[in-house]
């Protein structure tokens, strides 16, 4: 049984998505829980996953390759959470904010969200302060995340919090802020509650601030 | 002894010292352009000597009525290519992709690239122009002849690699590595191939050098692993390299380090753009100078947008002393002159140059 989850994690990493499925397939019928083979199986994965990308181990495309990998069993064991109403981890909304059409490095924020155990809702590119405002009323996430990859779009990361707060909305959130242009200093001068290097770290800052410390 | 513009690029690219270090820009967005010259009408060598750039290329608002960017269609596209409106000295393949454009500003994008199995090779057709076409080659060469004086001109080419990554799309030029490499590889060759025709006529004009944009990385890496860019990717960038006659220009956006010796196996003359929040400039200079010339590194994500005159002013002086010395380095911004850069920082990228940029440097 430990075995099944030890080689899903595996094969998560060396990206083998039919297999990841099969295995998934094997620890449901083993009687393993879904919610087990998320957090034992998938999620560990996808965090070695993140740690060798900061290592410079992996590069981008090795990560997609285990995000497939890792979704070939999550899209196995979501329907089962959701039919047990299992409490998520948390739900983030995320998005490339408005004038910006970069939208590599958002994937890989979603994906490894998931990965980490998260509901994302993806606004994709171009996302405008009112969208995020619509999206939070929608889904009442905790987590708003957004990406820049220009320095004049960053500005934009302002103007939806702005916005937020307009609209009464600020406090019932985290907001992360991230993109190769971004930094610490900008996410502290706009007053975002957290800011990460790359998407294996927006994942460690989420969970860090999901059971109340500070990222 | 002074040199012309022409001189002071190639002998830099040659990576000996001009009388001073030259300014060329892979790309200056018409917008800005505009707000620089104050008018729409000006010729590629009146935009050269308002900055004391040392060369021209890729596009410029110059010519007849625009030909909105956001409005070309592949239907379109292949006549527009064929009979350039405005004066370009651009030879990208089109992207095969699903194109978008922003409402706001026109500025197209790539929604998703269409070049996904087998299947969608026969897209190639629809998109690619013949490069042998005479049209574009004998209208620039028109421009060429008719504002070339004593500047250096670029064409701007691609070697392939950019063209499969952004019309497979990242994720499915991802997956592909694992399912179907020999995908990746046909898509490669067919792009490289068409490039590597457009050199041979490219070899035989007017040009100075060229400049090959191919971006494969982050800041923080190359897309791939150095095993998939050496294995799928470096021979088919080949195919186009080994055609060139000219000197050239590599630009790759982000971290090149982890693949540099394959890259160099190119033979590149320079490498561009050093983006300063991905590879240091020093490093990059100790360790390579001596193979490749280099240029760039001009901050574009705080410096040229957001800076003061003061920052760009002491920023020039810095590469300058840490690029500049022995030769082998061109100044340039860290991409392009994008048009949110501020004017007043680029006249300042323009002072500082003549200020700091003259051999002997400072010691
Ligand atoms: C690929 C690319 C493009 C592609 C985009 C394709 C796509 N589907 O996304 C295309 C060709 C379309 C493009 C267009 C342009 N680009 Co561009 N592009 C890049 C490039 C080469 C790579 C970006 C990338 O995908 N990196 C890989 C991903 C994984 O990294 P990432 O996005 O940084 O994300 C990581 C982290 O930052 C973090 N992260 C990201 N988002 C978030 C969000 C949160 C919440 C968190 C916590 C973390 C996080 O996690 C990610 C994974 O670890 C960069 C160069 C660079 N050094 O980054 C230039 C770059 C971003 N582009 C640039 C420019 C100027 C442009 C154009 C204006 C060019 C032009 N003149 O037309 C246009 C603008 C279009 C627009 N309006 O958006 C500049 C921006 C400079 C600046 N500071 O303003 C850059 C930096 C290039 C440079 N040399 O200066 N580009």
């Amino acid at each position: 049984m430990v075995n099944v989850l030890q080689e899903i994690q595996e094969g998560v990493i060396n990206g083998q998505a039919p297999r990841v499925k099969e295995l998934t397939q094997t620890a449901l019928a083993q009687g393993l829980g879904p919610q087990t083979v998320l957090n034992e199986g998938l999620v560990p994965a996808m965090a070695v996953v993140g740690e060798k990308f900061q290592k410079g181990e992996f590069f981008i495309s090795e990560m997609m390759i285990s995000a497939r990998a890792m979704y070939s069993g999550l899209n196995l064991v979501k329907p089962l959470l959701l039919s047990q109403k299992a409490e998520s981890k948390g739900k983030a909304v995320v998005a490339t904010v408005q004038g910006d059409l970069h939208d590599i490095g958002k994937n890989l924020v979603c994906m490894m969200m998931e990965g980490g155990g998260y509901e994302v809702v993806d606004l994709g590119v171009n996302a405008t302060p009112a969208k995020f405002v619509a999206a939070v009323k929608e889904h009442q996430p905790d987590f708003v995340m957004m990406s820049a990859l220009l320095t004049t779009t960053m500005a934009n990361m302002g103007k939806t919090i702005q916005a937020l707060s307009d609209n009464g909305l600020r406090a019932k959130v985290k907001i992360g802020i991230g993109g190769a242009p971004v930094t610490q200093r900008f996410a502290d001068s706009i007053g975002a509650d957290f800011y990460a290097a790359d998407a294996g770290e927006a994942v460690t800052k989420a969970n860090m601030l999901q059971i109340g410390g500070n990222a | 002894m002074s040199m012309t513009h022409r001189e002071r690029v190639l002998a830099a690219l040659r990576r000996q010292e001009p009388d001073q270090v030259p300014w060329v820009e892979n790309d200056i967005e018409e917008a800005l352009q505009v707000q620089i010259m104050g008018r729409a009408d000006f010729t590629p060598p009146e935009l050269c000597e308002k900055l004391g750039l040392s060369g021209f290329g890729a596009h410029f608002p110059t010519g007849a009525a625009a030909d909105g960017q956001g409005l070309v269609t592949k239907e379109t596209y292949k006549e527009s290519y064929y009979n350039p409106q405005k004066v370009t000295f651009d030879f990208f393949p089109p992207w095969i992709a699903k194109m978008g454009a922003d409402p706001d500003t026109g500025r197209t994008y790539i929604e998703k690239g269409l070049l996904v199995s087998e299947e969608s090779l026969k897209l190639f057709d629809q998109f690619l122009p013949d490069p042998n076409h005479p049209g574009r080659y004998d209208r620039v060469a028109e421009w060429l002849d008719k504002y070339r004086g004593d500047y250096a001109v670029f064409a701007r080419i691609r070697l392939g690699a950019a063209s499969t990554i952004e019309s497979m799309g990242l994720e499915e030029f991802s997956y592909a590595q694992v399912d179907n490499p020999e995908l990746i590889n046909e898509i490669h060759r067919r792009f490289s191939e068409w490039s590597a025709a457009v050199v041979d006529h490219l070899n035989d004009m007017d040009f100075d050098f060229f400049w090959a944009n191919d971006d494969l990385a982050g800041n923080t890496g190359p897309f791939m692993s150095p095993k998939v860019f050496r294995e799928l990717l470096l021979p088919n960038m080949k195919i186009v390299a080994e055609r060139i006659k000219k000197p050239w220009i590599f630009h790759s956006d982000g971290n090149l380090f982890p693949i540099m010796e394959d890259l160099l196996s190119l033979g590149m003359t320079a490498i561009h753009p050093i983006q300063p929040s991905a590879m240091d400039i020093g490093k990059m200079k100790k360790e390579y100078g001596g193979r490749v010339a280099i240029l760039g590194n001009i901050d574009l994500d705080y410096t040229l947008p957001l800076g003061s005159e003061e920052e760009v002013e002491a920023e020039v002086r810095d590469r300058i002393k840490t690029a500049g010395p022995g030769g082998g380095y061109l100044i340039a911004s860290a991409n392009s002159l994008t048009d949110y850069c501020k004017v007043e920082n680029v006249l300042a990228m323009s002072k500082a140059i003549k200020k700091y940029g003259k051999y002997p440097l400072e010691g």
